[in-house]
């Protein structure tokens, strides 16, 4: 039995370290000299911090002269998709809360709200663009900001919803026999019950909107609304050969997403799988 | 007429996603209607179906269909069967640092697309790493992503590979917490009767979980109608037009207007064919699991 185990850890351990080569060999590149960027090998021989250095400053290599420091385009994002978290957040549990107790709308509601979760963007942004020019926020954060909820306020919806299934009926029922009204009942009693699933919820959001790709290319292009996503695209034809700096600008796109979601690990299949699957 | 309280609390969200998705949706089918190319024509000119035309003679627009349907039957079947493999040895009673596996699976599907894609562009390049190791073992390299003239179809397969890379690990976790959901007298039971470890999955396990297995089937279709970042990153639909699938040929001829019929109206007409697709699978997968169960029971 012993043995079995060791064998059966072993193996786990090793076709996931295998798995994982493509992006372990990415950090590792992040970290080399400028002569080791194609190399195999997954860690650097003689490892180095200014790939990551040159992102802050912006970059010196390379035949097409600098590249612009990496500092506006994470405040970019960090911006977009702290709002767009917050706002879906709110607007996504007040939804959430009058479908699950009162069924306002009723299945019809909820399930078009569940279908929009299911939309390719690329179907909708063409009349998208056209809003957002006549309403003179295209290529803005603001723009931004106002299009995102397409993707994060059906998934803090449905997560909302998931959770306020789960906190008994009875507690806003004797807050009600208590004469609050239903708002009161919804963020004097139910909210504070679910800060978890609030906070799981606008964690969501923001990853979405972290790793939007499609929706800020077509809608926020140029070099100073552009948030990381686009800029690592950007980066990625325009200096393509800079290995290093591009790896590390990918580690440093990457490694927020990592620590999210190793802390809502728990949540993650069922917030993937519209509750489905919990 | 006097709105009820709780009515409101939904009025945020219902203007938004109307003026996010319903508006767009009722332009759309008006510009069906119209052909406009910005650099051609100063304003839409209407032009009544001549786009369905456009349509049944576009052969460009019928080969990204089925790239499309390619992609996802190729990948799916192999992300069911590689995920259903990892999470039964991921969750074998020897296993050791079961939580730790879990988390760093979630690697590949939680990282941007965009980075997946930046990634392997890295790992597929012809000098690149997997070359490199390739010629270790003795194998000529590769042109992954086709360039310059290699054989288009191979840029098509490395997408296929990168896709099954990427969401096997859905497939495994979910399936895992299926597994895990279960509860452990079923199994200790089945295993007291003197079942094998394979009859319990055959028999015991499989059972339990194909509900789960048929809803992470539909939303990995639904997800795949929205293959773009990776494409737009390693191979940007080429060579040719080999790797443009249905959503990337509609980046062409609506947006960047580089496909065979440029037209914003055209684009329109292909932009709700996708979306007819997807919400059929959508109501798909709303008939089958009731949502009213999900909520309200």
């Amino acid at each position: 039995m012993r043995k079995m185990t060791v064998v059966l850890t072993l193996i786990s351990w090793i076709v996931l370290v295998v798995y994982l080569t493509p992006f372990i060999w990415m950090i590792g590149t992040s970290f080399k000299p400028i002569g080791e960027w194609g190399e195999p090998q997954l860690l650097p021989q003689n490892p180095t911090l200014r790939n990551y250095e040159e992102l802050t400053t912006g970059g010196i290599y390379g035949v097409r002269g600098h590249f612009p420091p990496i500092t506006r385009y994470l405040i970019n994002s960090i911006i977009t998709s702290a709002v767009v978290a917050l706002l879906t957040t709110l607007f996504g549990s007040m939804t959430a809360y009058a479908i699950q107790r009162y069924r306002v709308g009723g299945s019809t509601f909820a399930s078009w709200i569940l279908s929009l979760r299911m939309i390719p963007p690329v179907a909708i942004l063409l009349p998208l663009v056209l809003m957002t020019k006549t309403l003179g926020i295209y290529n803005t954060l603001t723009g931004l900001i106002f299009v995102y909820p397409v993707i994060a306020l059906p998934i803090t919806t449905w997560f909302m919803i998931g959770s306020f299934k789960s906190i008994p009926r009875e507690t806003d029922e004797a807050a009600l026999i208590d004469g609050c009204t239903e708002l009161q009942a919804f963020y004097r009693i139910v909210l504070p019950q679910s800060i978890t699933g609030l906070a799981t919820a606008a964690t969501f959001a923001f990853l979405f909107s972290w790793s939007e790709f499609l929706i800020p290319l077509l809608l926020a292009p140029s070099e100073s609304t552009m948030p990381l996503t686009v800029f690592a695209a950007y980066f990625s034809n325009q200096y393509g050969i800079l290995w290093g700096p591009l790896s590390s600008a990918a580690v440093v796109i990457a490694i927020p997403v990592i620590v999210i979601a190793i802390i809502i690990q728990k949540y993650i299949v069922r917030g993937l799988t519209l509750g489905f699957v919990r | 007429m006097k709105i009820k309280a709780t009515t409101w609390l939904v009025i945020p969200t219902l203007v938004m996603l109307l003026a996010l998705v319903l508006y767009p949706t009722v332009y759309l089918w008006y510009m069906v209607f119209y052909s406009y190319h910005p650099a051609r024509d100063p304003y839409p000119i209407f032009v009544g179906l001549k786009n369905l035309g456009t349509l049944v003679s576009d052969s460009e627009a019928s080969y990204a269909i089925l790239t499309m349907l390619a992609l996802v039957g190729i990948t799916i079947p192999a992300q069911l069967a590689l995920g259903s493999l990892l999470a039964i040895l991921f969750t074998a009673k020897n296993t050791r640092g079961k939580l730790g596996l879990k988390v760093l699976l979630l690697i590949p599907m939680m990282i941007p697309a965009v980075i997946i894609g930046l990634n392997w562009k890295m790992i597929f390049f012809s000098k690149g790493p997997l070359n490199a190791f390739l010629s270790l073992l003795g194998v000529s390299p590769q042109p992954w992503l086709s360039e310059p003239f290699g054989n288009p179809y191979l840029a098509l397969f490395s997408i296929a590979f990168l896709d099954i890379w990427q969401w096997t690990p859905f497939i495994t976790i979910a399936v895992i917490s299926g597994i895990e959901s279960a509860p452990k007298e079923v199994y200790e039971a089945a295993s007291l009767d003197g079942a094998s470890e394979i009859q319990i999955l055959r028999h015991v396990v499989l059972p339990m979980i194909k509900g789960i297995i048929v809803i992470i089937l539909l939303l990995r279709i639904i997800d795949s109608l929205k293959i773009f970042d990776i494409i737009y990153m390693l191979t940007f639909g080429g060579p040719g037009i080999v790797t443009t699938t249905f959503p990337f040929q509609i980046y062409k001829t609506g947006f960047t207007l580089t496909s065979a019929h440029p037209d914003i109206g055209y684009a329109s007409l292909l932009s709700l064919i996708l979306l007819a697709i997807s919400t059929c699978i959508a109501m798909i997968i709303m008939k089958l699991f009731h949502i009213e169960k999900l909520i309200w029971e």
